[in-house]
């Protein structure tokens, strides 16, 4: 970031592009000027702005862990004016990115805990991060049980590191929402899969990020089961611009989801106005 | 003390704001032709006809956040290393250059105090802004011409307040007696030549004194914090108040407090800018996301977060300062008469009870 | 003035009130010069509307926008004062279909003209106007600087001078007498016409000069009741782009021409648009024009008729105008 100029990005390359799903690309880009590069440090669940200089900016979390540090990578569904230029790039393309920005997930406070992610859709790159975080420091943490649920199984993201998710002892179960030929695993909403599983919200973080609908129906559940508001966390999406808690848009009562989230408890949104 | 206070004869003002303006930039308002009531700050060149007895239409908020300024020029210029690629170079905006704003009112730079806080309070500094709020002084007029919309005073300012000025300027029956209230403005009297006599003092004085003396506006905004959050999921309350905005963006463009913007970048050929624009809470697509999800579809609940952003919001992150200089312009200028000042305050109460 | 109609009033919208859901009228503003509209929903409140020459808003904004889509409980009505120029808006969105009648219920107000505060203010010269009593056709305005009286019709919006239609051309109910039109009514588009006069430079030195002053607030559209696709208007979409966020006067003329173009053969002539616009720019000056070029080429004025079908909203092979 630029101390005098917070609006003005550093360039950086694109390395890589992956076709993740029909409307999901994933983008690998290093920074252009080596130092910053170098220097560059981040939290899981930090976001950044990435931008096409003539179309504009939008908002992504940064899915790689900060223990990876060969590139930053971005998953990026294609729904408006940004995201469809973003969807043309190819590798060697330059885009700027303001990063990082926002709070983070506070891991600290998970350590020897017992962890379940909850993803839908592309609400599973916020997770990832911090899944691939706690993978590199395995021991740290206890269980890790990740329940992803998408529309159909194209609509997957990161299929390609199931199996090594699952090596590094994580109980994952994957879900569509209808029978599909040739899929082997669950079928059905996630909150449905959630109350089958049902895990114990004994010493157990609940980390959950997906479409709205999928959110409303999941801390339904989790309460159900048992979870404190405290120990549900959640990465909320809000139209942002500035990314640095001045333009205005992105409140929550006094709160910026820019600088003050996205990462919330669910304990802290119930202590903010209800304006979701 | 006395000897630093000068005297600008009404027919010397022009003679002053050339001699003044050949070493800053100076703003001034003027009415735009026509003999329309539109006031505006506008920057000054010899032989204006300066309106200092009304308020103007729109602050002097455009010297400090232009309504449109780049954030940076981005250029698409063919790579040296690899011919067939189009490298980006940025560019940042130019250093602002030393300006003044004569004639503004306390509530106009009330309003600077308040986007202080958001642009340079922190965690990140606006350098833009920042830079240009250091290079503007602020000649600020004795306030003498309230009106009905008009409660300084309800929101810790007054006709008074110096707060945030560097000159004052008082204006009396011959001309205008200016103070300094900064030594930033020390330059500024030492091109001012004439020198205030005790009884331009004198008449100065009991000017103020008359001023202080208005208690501009009656509202109430003990606890409006508390009493804002209370009030929050009062459907009915909203609808009394705000039923009738027709969401246009007039009562925040006038606004010296409003500041929220919209970042776009706009590119012709292989050049272009990033630019901030003055936007509006109250606008549909301020918080559309690109899903079509709004977190604030209606006009009830944007009119209730621009009360909740001046009245709650802002004192909670920013050391009680409520985010409102009481000038009266979105009361005065909305186009179904919408009373900010109802709606702050009737929000201590049970229900629904604002008549 | 109009205290018996202020009372008709409120005893018409009594009787009414068994039928309706919502009452849309006038209530008293902040001070005595402005008005601001209030919404009924309890008929304890009806003692709330006023009706006097400072009833300025065009309530029918608030038909299209707000309860077009908006089903009745047990058949209820939503009601609606207008004046007569507000009621050829009604029209228009009958005719365009974007409302139903049988959901309305509508109060006429027979009008004798709206005061034009930006008038009373050049005139008063003082930056705050203490009271103004209007006794039949005089106007009493106080400031600090004493009492000046003018008669009515000089302080009034330049819609009211130039009215041809006083009554609402469709009420279900009236308070007060029919008024007899104006005298000078065929001078209806004399502004018009003196810009017409102008030479092309000239025409265009005026509209620079005017709408250079645009903040681009969306007030005129949005206090438009026939700028129906306000939400998706092309002054902000990004996508498709149109328009730039410049400042700049391609912007702003863009913005004002298609405004006025999508209300050709549709604009009532309400004014709001000029009403509304903090900079004081004549925006209505634009849309009178395409009237006048709708009224000679097709023979036809918005909001007369609800059965009437706009002509630009047809097609008629043997249209004899164009």
């Amino acid at each position: 970031m630029h101390a005098h100029n917070p609006y003005r990005p550093d360039l950086a390359s694109i390395r890589e592009v992956v076709q993740e799903t029909a409307n999901i690309k994933t983008l690998r880009v290093v920074f252009e000027d080596e130092s910053v590069m170098h220097n560059f440090s981040f939290r899981p669940g930090q976001v950044a702005q990435l931008s096409v200089f003539g179309v504009g900016e939008s908002t992504f979390v940064i899915n790689s862990p900060p223990t990876r540090r060969e590139y930053l990578q971005f998953s990026v569904m294609r729904v408006g004016e940004v995201t469809q230029r973003i969807h043309q790039l190819n590798a060697g393309d330059q885009v700027g990115v303001r990063a990082p920005l926002g709070n983070g997930f506070d891991y600290e406070n998970m350590q020897g805990k017992d962890i379940l992610f909850i993803g839908g859709g592309i609400g599973m790159a916020p997770l990832r991060t911090l899944l691939l975080f706690m993978l590199d420091k395995r021991e740290d943490y206890g269980d890790i049980m990740v329940i992803y649920g998408a529309r159909t199984p194209h609509d997957l993201c990161y299929q390609y590191e199931f199996d090594q998710w699952q090596k590094a002892n994580v109980n994952l179960v994957l879900t569509v929402d209808n029978e599909f030929p040739g899929w082997k695993e669950r079928v059905g909403f996630v909150p449905t899969v959630l109350s089958e599983e049902s895990p114990s919200p004994h010493n157990r973080v609940a980390i959950v990020c997906g479409p709205p609908i999928m959110i409303k129906f999941v801390l339904f559940g989790l309460k159900e089961q048992g979870f404190e508001d405290s120990q549900i966390i959640t990465t909320l999406e809000r139209r942002m611009k500035c990314g640095v808690g001045i333009c205005g848009r992105c409140n929550i009562g006094a709160k910026y989801v820019c600088v003050d989230g996205p990462v919330f408890s669910r304990q802290q949104l119930s202590e903010m106005v209800n304006e979701l | 003390m006395d000897t630093a206070i000068k005297f600008i004869a009404f027919d010397q003002l022009n003679s002053a704001l050339d001699r003044i303006s050949e070493q800053l930039d100076v703003w001034v308002p003027v009415a735009s032709k026509d003999q329309k009531r539109v006031i505006q700050f506008a920057p000054y060149r010899p032989g204006m006809t300066l309106v200092l007895d009304h308020q103007t239409t729109l602050g002097p908020k455009q010297v400090v956040l232009p309504q449109v300024e780049a954030l940076f020029r981005f250029d698409y210029r063919k790579s040296a290393d690899e011919p067939s690629r189009q490298k980006v170079q940025l560019e940042d905006p130019h250093p602002p250059a030393p300006t003044l704003i004569f004639g503004a009112r306390p509530c106009d730079v009330k309003g600077f105090l308040v986007l202080d806080q958001v642009f340079s309070a922190g965690p990140f500094v606006d350098g833009i802004y920042a830079a240009r709020r250091e290079q503007t002084l602020f000649a600020t007029m004795v306030c003498g011409q309230q009106d009905s919309a008009c409660f300084c005073s309800s929101v810790g300012s007054g006709p008074t307040d110096r707060t945030g000025s560097d000159l004052w300027i008082t204006p009396i029956a011959a001309g205008y007696v200016v103070e300094a209230l900064s030594d930033r403005a020390h330059p500024v009297m030492a091109w001012l030549q004439e020198a205030a006599t005790e009884l331009h003092v004198a008449a100065a004085g009991k000017v103020q004194e008359e001023a202080a003396r208005q208690q501009v506006g009656n509202l109430a905004v003990d606890q409006c914090q508390q009493h804002f959050l209370q009030r929050f999921a009062d459907t009915n309350y909203w609808q009394e108040v705000a039923g009738q905005c027709l969401s246009c963006g007039i009562c925040t463009f006038v606004c010296p407090t409003c500041y929220c913007f919209s970042i776009t970048d706009e590119m012709k050929d292989k050049h272009g800018e990033r630019i901030r624009s003055w936007d509006s809470c109250m606008f549909f697509t301020y918080t559309l996301e690109a899903s079509g999800h709004n977190p604030r579809p209606s006009r009830l609940e944007r009119y209730r977060n621009r009360v909740g952003h001046k009245f709650s919001y802002f004192p909670e992150k920013y050391q009680g300062l409520i985010a409102c200089c009481g000038c009266g312009r979105c009361i005065r200028n909305c186009p179904v008469s919408i009373d900010i000042r109802k709606a702050v305050q009737n929000l201590q109460g049970q229900n629904h009870a604002c008549s | 003035m109009n205290s018996d109609l202020r009372s008709e009033l409120h005893k018409k919208a009594e009787q009414a009130w068994p039928d309706l859901e919502l009452l849309i009228g006038w209530q008293a503003g902040y001070d005595d010069l402005h008005t601001t509209p209030v919404f009924i929903r309890d008929s304890a409140e009806i003692s709330k509307l006023i009706w006097n020459p400072w009833c300025t808003q065009n309530l029918a904004v608030y038909v299209a926008k707000h309860f077009a889509a908006s089903s009745g409980k047990d058949d209820k009505k939503i009601g609606v004062c207008v004046k007569g120029c507000d009621s050829r808006s009604l029209i228009a969105l009958l005719q365009e279909n974007l409302v139903a009648r049988e959901r309305f219920y509508i109060i006429g107000m027979p009008c004798k003209g709206i005061v034009d505060l930006r008038k009373l203010h050049a005139l008063s010269g003082a930056a705050r106007i203490l009271s103004v009593q209007v006794n039949a056709e005089q106007v009493a305005l106080k400031s600090a600087a004493g009492v000046l009286h003018f008669p009515l019709d000089e302080v009034l919006m330049r819609k009211c001078r130039r009215c041809r239609y006083p009554n609402p051309l469709i009420h279900d109910v009236l308070v007060g007498d029919p008024l007899t039109p104006r005298t000078d009514a065929h001078e209806a588009y004399n502004d018009v016409a003196a810009i017409e006069r102008l030479s092309l430079q000239e025409r265009l030195a005026f509209w620079q000069g005017e709408l250079d002053r645009c903040l681009r607030c969306y007030a005129c559209r949005n206090a438009c009741p026939l700028c129906v696709c306000q939400d998706r208007c092309i002054a902000e979409t990004r996508d498709p782009k149109w328009l730039t966020q410049y400042m700049h006067l391609p912007e702003k003329f863009m913005f004002h021409f298609i405004h006025a173009l999508h209300l050709a053969g549709r604009c009532t002539e309400c004014g709001e648009c000029e009403r509304v616009c903090p900079m004081e720019i004549p925006v209505a000056l634009i849309k009178e024009a395409l009237n006048k070029i709708t009224l000679e080429l097709l023979d036809f004025e918005a909001g007369l008729d609800p059965q009437r079908v706009p002509p630009l909203l047809t097609f008629d092979a043997g249209e004899t105008g164009i």
